[in-house]
This record gives C-alpha cells, structure tokens and sequence, in this order.
C-alpha cells in the first residue's frame, strides 16, 4: 500500500470523551434492552439493538476516526464525516428504538422524579410536537445545512474548534429531528397522513441536491481554506468536485430510498404495519439484585480480605526492607495514591468495599478463634469524639511530617493498625475497633452516604414476622452484626462495614446489597439502630464536618500558594516549626473554620426557626455538606491516581470540576429538601436554604481554587 | 408515548452529541516553500495561547505536492525582546500527530507576544529551513477555559426548578397521579 494511504489509515485520534460518551450509551442502552427482552421480547428486538449499535459505531467513526484526522486538510473528508452525522447515525440510532431502553437502562426513581415530570408535561409536549413536526423540522434541517455551507460560516468554523463543533452538534441534532417524525418509537397511528413523509423526504433531497450541484458546479473554489492547504495529487477544486458527489450520491440514496418504501407503502392495498406482537418469556437469568443477594458474596469478602492481607504485608515488608524513594517503594504508592483514590472510586460506584475487604479485620477475625473477648468497651469512649480527635492528629500529621513521602513510616503505622486492631478486638467485644476507633473506617461510613448500595432489608414485612433477629443475634451459620445495627431499624451505611454477616445469618433471605439513591438518607432523619437520630449526635455532626472540611484543607495543604504561606511561617518561627505551621493550618481550615460557619447558619436559621431545636436543625444541615466534601475527595484523590498513571493529563480537571459539581448540585438539593422540612411558607424555606447554600458554594469555589492551583505531584518520580 | 419518545430521544442524545465540543481544529500557521519542499505549519488549537500547543508540519514535494513521510524536521521557536530570550528546539514526529501524514510537537509556550517559528526539514541530504512569524496571545482564565462544566451547575439547578414547578401543576391537576 502506498505510504501516504497507510499514514492515512493510521490516523485515527483518540478523544476520551468522544468514546465514554458512546461507551456510556451503548452500555444504557444494553442494560435497558436486556431487562426488556427479559420480559418481553419481540423478533425485532436484535434488529434493533443491531441498528443502535451500528449507529454509534457511525457516529464514533464520524468524530474518532481518520476522517476527522483530514477534516481540515479535505473537503471531501470533511463532507463524508457531514453526511455521516446528519444522515446515517441519526435514522440508525432512532432506528434502534432507543427510548424504552435508554429509560429502563436509567435508575426507575431517577426516571420517575427526574426525568417523568417533563415527558408528562402539557408545556413539553406541545414543544416537542411544535419541535417534531414536519415543516418545522423540515425548515430547520434546510437552514441548518445551507446555512453552515455558505462560505463565511463555513470558514469559521474551519478557523475556530468552538464554531467547528457548534456546527457538528446542529448537523447531529437537525439529522435527528429530521428523522423523529419518520421513524415512530412506539406502535400506533402517526399524526401525519401517510403521504407527508413522500415530500418531506423529496424536499430534504432537494435541498441536498441543490447544494451538492453548488459545489460540483460553481467553477471556484468555495472555501478558501482548503485552497491554502496544498494537497497531494489532487486540487482543491477536484476535492470540491468530490465532496460535492459524495453529498450528491450517497446523501441523495438516504432520502430517496424511504421516500420510495413511502411510496410503495402508501400505493399497496394493505397499508397498515402488522402490529408487532410481544411474547411474554419466563425470567430465566438471576437479576443484580439476586446475584447480590447470594451467598456466595461473604465468601467473595473472605477471599478479598486475603488478597488485601497480602498486599498490606507486601507493603510493610517493601516499606521497612526497600528503598526509600516513595515513588519507587510500595509503601509509598499503593497506600496513599491508589488505594485512597479506589476506595473512594469504589464507595462512589458501589459501596464501603474497602471496609468489606478489611485485612485488618481479617487478622483479628484469625485471632477470634483463638482469645474470645470479654470486656465491654467503656461507656465514655462509645462514640466518635475518639476518631474525629485521631483524624485531627491524622490529617495533621499527613502534611506535617510527609507521610506520603517515608515508606518506613507507612509501613510502621500499617503495622501499628493491625496491632490496633488485634490488641483492641481482642480485649473487647464485638467490632469495637471498627465503629469507635477505626478512622479509616469512620472516613468510610460517612462517605458512603453517598453511595448507591446499602446493605438492607429487602421487605419490611418479611422482618416484621421475624422472631429470632439473627441478622444481629447470630446463628449457627454466621455471627449476628457485631456492630449491633439491627437491619429493619437500619437506614443508610453509616456504621456498616459491608462484612455481609446479616446477609448470611438471615434465614429468610431478606438483606441484601440493595441499590438506593445516593443521598437519600441525608433528607431523613429516621431512628437508626445503634445510633440514634442524627439530629441528637454531636460526635457525628462533628465527624461528618471534619471529613467535610478536611477534604479542602487536604488538597489545599498541597497547593503552590498555601505550601508558600506555610513555608514562610517555618521561616519566621525556627527551623522546627512546619508541624505548628501545618498544625495552624489544618485547625484553622478542618476545625475553626467549620464551627464558625456552622454557628453562622445556626444564628441566621433562628431569624427563621426561633430558638427551640435550632441546633438539632443545624446538625441534620451538615450532612447536607457531606456531597460536596466527598466530591472535593474524590477529584483530588483522582488526580493524584491520574498522574501516576497518565502522562497527559488534559481529562483531569474536567472530570475534577465535574466531581464538584455533582458534589454541589447534590448537596443544594438535601439543603433545599431540609428546608422545605422546616419551612412552612416558600420565603421561609428559602431563608432557611440560604445560609447552608451559601456555604455550600464557598466550599465549591474553594474546591475550584484548589484544583485550579499547581499542585504537588505525589506517587510519581520528579 | 409518542410524545414522550420524541422528548426523551432529544435528552438522552445530547450527551452523544455533546461529543462535538471537543472537535479537532487546527489554522494554517505559515506556508512556504524551501528547497525541494514546500512546508505547512498548522497549530491546534486554532488561537495560540500560553501554554500547550499542538504544532504540526505537512512536508510536501514542491514538484508534485506529494506528502514527505520519511523526513526528520525539528522546530525551532524563539521569543525576542524583553530582558530574556526565549529559545528552544524541540523534533517534530508522526508519533505525536494525529493525522500521521504531518509531524507534530507538543509545546508549552511560557510567553505571549510574537514568536518566531523556524522549522527545518533534513531527508537525504536534502535540507530547508522556513520561518515565520507565530502570534502567542495571553493565557485564557481557567474559568473561561472551562465554562462548560461551570455552567452545568445553575442549568441543572435550572431544569431541577422547572421539574419542582411541574410535579407541582401535576400534582394539582392529579392529585393521585404522583403518589
């Protein structure tokens, strides 16, 4: 094959976005068509799925593949990717019936609150009619494909990638306009007469076929562009003249072929379309929910408590017997910046996995067997004021003594965890290390508020006539929940390590890892087993603030600007004073600054409210902040994961400020669903939501400050 | 139903279509010939900024416009003026271009203003050299560089107040209808 072919065949960009948006797609589409067929299936359904599947595959080849590579370099090029988004993608993805799969691919309570409201209302339908029509779709499709081939447009968008895309999406969107009121999603009489598609595809022909003559007979070059770009082998001219045949040919074939189907249909004596008849199939495969009811799962966690056993002992043995260059240790990679950034991806996606695959507790559960614990854990130390003062000392100690940076260190309190553990269960009872000690595991519980699995009961009923309660007594087949919440009085994860004991122990099969809406639980304030209502702990408000603040001030600690306040500081104080200089910092972000703006809602929220329960309020309002802390976790945790991995890292601040903005957006909704709780008129809800949604956006704009800050590389060899 | 589907196709399809704001780009940068070669430089993106650009170079043969793929060709960007004088020479290859009929180089420009670009092509003992004029503007804001994902926050709040006032006029014409 000739060189210049070949380097052509090998161009094919590689826009991440472009393929996790189709990825995302296929893989919605797929989930939706699957629970169809599931129920219902028809002789048309692979058919469909076929038509869905190439349709992407256009639309991917349009956007990602060498013709996109030569778009600036050929007309003809660029008018094939033209003809590919406007006339081929969009008639094969409608073709694929997407709107039942996408939705059922889509959380049911998702679709019913979020997206139901506007398919049923009277405003949207009648703009979507108006939208669909077919004079107005046709007149849009004409204005949108003349519009952008005239010359000057044309050129802007050659010589600017903002105009260049705005012109791909209008070519998209009108191409999929164009073809709604030609290919019906669901069985049943179309609004037009059966001869209307016949000129509205003749008219569509007539405007492709005059601009395709424009450019095969206009004697000039039409875009200047393209004249200045030399080409191999052929003019600029002969390029038009080709870029005018291929719309003309092909583009013409896409019109014309339904208008004749149109045709025939509406000239045969039986015009109506055989109704298709759904067969109705018995379920034969396990759903999610009864693969993650099975139980196999606490088998699963004992064989992932043995492989993170075996990491964490690799990392101890590296960290104490390898070099000590972080970047190169073990311990100066895998537990800070891959394991922190995973198991907040994983709490997330999924849930508290980390807490599922403890190796901590996996020591402990070993020495069980061997010493059974007597003593209860005392009274004053049952709850989180312990953590919350350790992740002081923890978030403190991080930035003040590089943590990161000294595998020996890592390995040592790596070590120190599982003598904590095993010193701490095995004098006391039940998961007491877990549930008032454990940091880690306190980081987790609160972050799994916004997870979108909870291990829960299935019926309420079921439980209801459950006489023995093994999911916390225990039975012959497994302990009962060592952390005593007792599963029907249970709401969201807090506390819950995921060790799937309550799974195993009950007899009627009723937990299980249930999907839930993340964050649902923070707009409730229900009495939860073994902890109360969240509106009468302090020790939680103080431990949710802490992990929410801390979150900002973490990342921020390792930002150009603040490094150079605390630097200068170390100067002016002597030469051992960074740890009081961190130590100022982190109080000041992780613990002053939280209380303050807490008191600050709390004096605005008595405007409102009056004085009686005016903290128990204030105290369910900082779970609300909960998204937005977990959210700045996440996009800096990622980062630090994306540089050790990635050489360009161009994606990673935009999925950061998508992170935060889903943090926010989150995080103003539980605000306003709590102050529509408290507020009896409109203006007094809004009163209340201020303050809380202000202190939501400094938070965000702070968040955005950090992650727009030169931040230090960590993981990674300088 | 119908309706519906029209109103959710055009939903759910913004996503695939929203693909279309990260389109390649790219301007014709300088174009002269030198030597048996005539050499095109493009940028991407279109408006060259402070900090990462994309430079590619088409090596053609004068003669019959035929591309040069076999060619060695280096960059050489040079800031005048000022108390400190930018330079630096980087190579320019198929590897890091797109489009592998043209070499290209990543750069970090540190400075706006006016650069000059000089490239060099070498292939078999045949040597040319352009150069020209490259107009570096200012940095953009990261805010302005972002704006997309800035604005989804109040669009969502938007389409999440429009929901609220829905349910609401459902809610009161059917009672029942949501519970």
């Amino acid at each position: 094959m000739d060189s210049v072919a070949l380097a052509a065949l090998q161009s094919w960009p590689w826009h991440p976005w472009t393929v996790a948006a189709l990825v995302f797609i296929a893989v919605l589409y797929g989930i939706g068509w699957v629970r169809i067929w599931r129920q219902v299936h028809t002789h048309q359904d692979s058919t469909r799925l076929g038509c869905f599947v190439a349709g992407l595959v256009t639309l991917w080849v349009a956007l990602d593949s060498p013709l996109d590579a030569f778009d600036q370099l050929f007309l003809s090029a660029h008018m094939t990717q033209h003809l590919l988004l406007l006339s081929i993608a969009p008639p094969l993805l409608l073709l694929g019936r997407p709107v039942l799969p996408l939705l059922r691919g889509l959380p049911k309570r998702f679709v019913k609150e979020a997206i139901g409201p506007f398919l049923t209302s009277p405003g949207g339908h009648q703009i979507s009619d108006w939208l669909t029509s077919m004079p107005v779709v046709g007149l849009l499709f004409a204005v949108s494909t003349v519009g952008w081939h005239f010359p000057p447009a044309y050129e802007l968008a050659l010589g600017s990638t903002f105009w260049h895309d705005v012109q791909h999406a209008c070519f998209f969107w009108t191409g999929i306009l164009f073809w709604v009121p030609l290919i019906r999603q669901t069985p049943g009489k179309s609004r037009w007469p059966a001869w209307a598609p016949i000129p509205y595809l003749l008219f569509a022909d007539l405007v492709n076929t005059v601009l395709s003559a424009s450019f095969v007979f206009a004697g000039r070059v039409l875009y200047p562009s393209y004249e200045s770009v030399p080409l191999s082998g052929i003019s600029a001219q002969t390029d038009q003249t080709l870029a005018g045949a291929i719309m003309w040919v092909p583009g013409s074939i896409v019109y014309l072929v339904p208008a004749v189907v149109f045709t025939v249909r509406l000239l045969s004596p039986e015009r109506t379309i055989a109704e298709e008849h759904p067969v109705r199939v018995p379920r034969r495969f396990a759903s999610g929910q009864q693969l993650l009811r099975a139980k196999w799962l606490p088998k699963a966690r004992r064989f992932a408590q043995a492989t993170m056993f075996t990491v964490a002992v690799a990392v101890i043995i590296d960290g104490f017997v390898g070099t000590q260059v972080a970047p190169l240790n073990l311990a100066g990679v895998l537990p800070w910046i891959h394991w922190r950034a995973l198991s907040v991806g994983a709490l997330l996606l999924v849930g508290n996995l980390f807490c599922m695959a403890c190796p901590f507790t996996f020591v402990r559960d070993g020495a069980r067997r061997l010493i059974t614990p007597k003593l209860r854990w005392p009274k004053a130390l049952r709850s989180k004021w312990l953590p919350v003062a350790l992740l002081i000392f923890y978030f403190w100690a991080y930035e003040a003594f590089s943590l990161w940076n000294s595998p020996s260190v890592t390995a040592w309190i790596i070590l120190g965890y599982f003598a904590g553990s095993l010193v701490v269960d095995s004098l006391f009872r039940g998961a007491v290390f877990c549930k008032y000690v454990c940091p880690i595991g306190q980081f987790h519980f609160i972050t799994s508020l916004v997870s979108p699995r909870e291990v829960a009961v299935r019926k309420q009923s079921v439980c209801s006539s459950c006489n023995t309660h093994d999911c916390i007594r225990g039975n012959q087949t497994s302990r009962g929940c060592e952390l005593y919440l007792f599963q029907p009085k249970k709401a969201s994860n807090l506390d819950c390590t995921f060790c799937l004991d309550c799974v195993k122990a009950c007899p009627h099969d009723n937990v299980a890892l249930l999907p839930v809406l993340p964050g649902q639980t923070l707009t409730e304030d229900p009495y939860r087993s073994s902890i109360g209502k969240l509106s009468k702990r302090y020790d939680f408000a103080a431990l949710a603030l802490l992990i929410v603040f801390a979150a900002f001030v973490n990342a921020a600690g390792m930002t150009g600007p603040v490094m150079m306040y605390e630097h200068k500081w170390h100067a002016r104080l002597g030469p051992h004073a960074m740890p009081i200089a961190v130590g100022a910092f982190v109080l000041l972000g992780a613990v002053i600054a939280p209380v303050l703006l807490v008191t600050f809602c709390t004096i605005c929220n008595r405007l409102w409210v009056g004085r009686d329960r005016i903290w128990e309020i204030s105290r369910r309002f900082i779970y609300a902040l909960v998204p937005i802390g977990v959210s700045m976790w996440a996009a800096h945790l990622f980062y630090h994961f994306a540089t050790a991995w990635f050489t360009s890292l161009s994606f990673v601040t935009p999925i950061q400020i998508l992170c935060l903005d889903a943090g926010l957006l989150l995080t103003l909704y539980v605000i306003v669903r709590l102050a529509g709780q408290y507020g009896s008129r409109v203006s007094q809800t809004i009163a209340i939501a201020v303050p809380w949604a202000v202190v939501s956006l400094l938070l965000y704009v702070a968040g955005v400050w950090v992650l727009f800050q030169p931040m230090e590389m960590r993981g990674m060899v300088h | 139903m119908r309706r519906t589907t029209q109103q959710v196709c055009l939903t759910f399809l913004f996503f695939v279509g929203s693909r279309a704001l990260l389109a390649d780009g790219g301007k014709v940068q300088l174009q002269k010939q030198a030597g048996p070669f005539l050499i095109t430089v493009f940028s991407d993106p279109s408006e060259v900024r402070v900090g990462r650009v994309d430079l590619s170079v088409l090596c053609q043969k004068s003669e019959d416009k035929s591309a040069v793929l076999d060619a060695k060709v280096f960059l050489h960007l040079t800031k005048p003026g000022g108390a400190e004088i930018v330079e630096f020479t980087v190579p320019a290859s198929h590897d890091a271009a797109t489009n592998k009929t043209l070499y290209a180089a990543h750069l970090d420009l540190p400075a706006a203003g006016k650069w000059k670009v000089k490239v060099d092509v070498r292939r078999d003992g045949d040597e040319a050299s352009v150069t020209g004029d490259l107009n570096v503007l200012p940095k953009q804001p990261l805010l302005v560089t972002y704006w997309p994902f800035f604005v989804l926050v109040p669009l969502i709040a938007l389409l999440f107040a429009i929901n609220r006032r829905l349910r609401r006029g459902r809610e009161l014409r059917h009672p029942r209808a949501l519970r």
